[in-house]
């Protein structure tokens, strides 16, 4: 099930979505983090830059809020996200956070801001084979194929440019 | 004759028609226009009088005596500026049934008003009854199916929703075996078809209804008075204008999550007992459910949002 324009069921419809990131207080460190696109370099700041954790709040699509869970999302892997070019060049797209909630086990990929911490991003490379087996099924089912030590130079690019 | 109608006594009556401050009392087959009296304008602040309301009147046609109401129907008054003084405005009394009525579109359908609605109703005491008309603008489309999904939620939750059409005729007999008995009150936004209904399930009360506006899809505020219609089949609807904003009115936060019918079975089952909030508190019933699915994540979604408007 998906929510759609058509009934406006979300309350966040009727004010737009942009009003659903705002600023606000780490549920893992606690450090406050601003929202503003000056600083973080996107429009929908959804996980901190200090610890890159985040929380549970969507449930059909980004934005929506209607999860109840709210439980933490703890960063625990990289993935890597084709663009939409058809004909792109191998390792073109954008490289993301897997999050995964430690309430109710679900997964979410969410784009890296400019002013995230790059050192503790490099430290998930290895995160994949920390992970148990059925989150690892989870992503795989998910279609989310995890980075490891041997996309360390895709990771190395994207993080600090071409050289 | 409508028993609601008939009160028995020889000088009380039954408000069935409000325009501002003149009322029209309905005493078996006669009806009487009436004001208020001085004394009970004195001892209000707000309107002492609504339609639905057992009154007696003296020779001068005007209301001296409201007897105690079983419910009511209340919502908190507009106020022209954030912050400004608000209070009760009461839509109707003495109600046997509370009908919220929504377009399946033009307009969209706003369902988090229809929450506000059944909340309030709940907290009144008053059944609801839901009725989704023109329903023959979306057959064939995706909308159809979505609001097919959003009544089969409300009737998980224990509400009767019937899918209507007035121009078709959909739905129209079950909308009147359910309006047979007792006062029904049709409340909804302006443009919905809650007039247009009234027309369809009671041929020849020919109540002046308009086109919603083609540029804005906005209803015109056609109806601009309260109305009870008495109905061959038995039963009286009273017919309401269209309502923009539905503030709840007397209904503690503490007690909100007692007025959605899902939720009510598992208040106090939750890790901090009736202290919970159902918000953020870790081991809540309630958030569990909705994460089971069992609770729809929309109805909880308004469940927070009405909480946090108290």
């Amino acid at each position: 099930m998906r929510t759609s324009f058509i009934t406006q069921r979300t309350y966040t419809r009727s004010t737009g979505l942009k009003n659903t990131f705002g600023d606000f207080t780490c549920v893992n460190c606690r450090g406050f983090v601003c929202a503003d696109a000056a600083l973080s370099g996107v429009h929908n700041r959804n996980h901190c830059p200090y610890c890159l954790a985040s929380r549970h709040l969507d449930l059909f699509e980004a934005g929506d809020r209607l999860s109840a869970c709210k439980g933490a999302m703890l960063p625990v892997a990289l993935t890597w996200k084709r663009g939409l070019k058809k004909y792109a060049r191998p390792g073109d797209g954008e490289l993301m956070l897997v999050h995964h909630c430690r309430e109710c086990g679900a997964l979410s990929i969410n784009r890296i801001a400019a002013d995230d911490d790059n050192a503790l991003i490099l430290s998930l490379l290895n995160g994949a084979s920390a992970l148990d087996s059925a989150t690892l099924a989870a992503c795989a089912a998910a279609g989310i194929r995890l980075l490891d030590a041997a996309d360390s130079h895709l990771v190395t690019r994207c993080l600090f440019g071409q050289n | 004759m409508n028993p609601f109608l008939n009160p028995g006594g020889p000088d009380t009556g039954v408000v069935v028609k409000k325009i501002t401050n003149a009322y029209t009392i309905r005493a078996g087959e006669k009806t009487f226009d009436c004001v208020l009296s001085t004394r009970l304008k004195r001892e209000s602040d707000s309107d002492p009088v609504a339609v639905g309301d057992l009154v007696r009147w003296n020779e001068a046609g005007q209301i001296v005596d409201v007897q105690p109401r079983r419910n009511q129907l209340s919502r908190r008054s507009a106020v022209p500026m954030p912050g400004a003084h608000a209070h009760e405005q009461v839509i109707a009394a003495n109600l046997d049934r509370v009908v919220p009525v929504f377009s399946a579109a033009n307009p969209k359908p706003a369902w988090h008003l229809l929450d506000r609605y059944l909340v309030s109703a709940e907290s009144a005491d008053i059944p609801s009854l839901v009725v989704i008309t023109k329903m023959d603008l979306v057959e064939g489309r995706p909308e159809a199916d979505e609001i097919r999904a959003v009544a089969d939620e409300y009737r998980a939750c224990g509400y009767v929703v019937i899918l209507s059409s007035a121009e078709t005729g959909a739905g129209l007999d079950d909308l009147r075996a359910a309006l047979s008995g007792g006062l029904s009150a049709f409340v909804g936004k302006s443009g919905v078809g809650k007039t247009s209904l009234l027309n369809a399930i009671e041929p020849g009360l020919g109540l002046r209804v308009q086109a919603t506006n083609r540029a804005t899809g906005k209803g015109r505020h056609t109806t601009t008075h309260l109305e009870i219609f008495t109905m061959r089949a038995g039963g009286a609807v009273l017919d309401t204008p269209g309502i923009r904003e539905f503030g709840l009115w007397d209904v503690d936060q503490a007690d909100l999550a007692l007025f959605f019918p899902e939720m009510r079975p598992r208040v106090g089952r939750c890790k901090f007992g009736l202290g919970c909030r159902h918000d953020q508190e870790p081991g809540c019933e309630i958030r569990l459910a909705v994460g089971r699915g069992e609770i729809s994540p929309y109805r909880y979604q308004s469940y927070l949002k009405l909480k946090d408007e108290r």
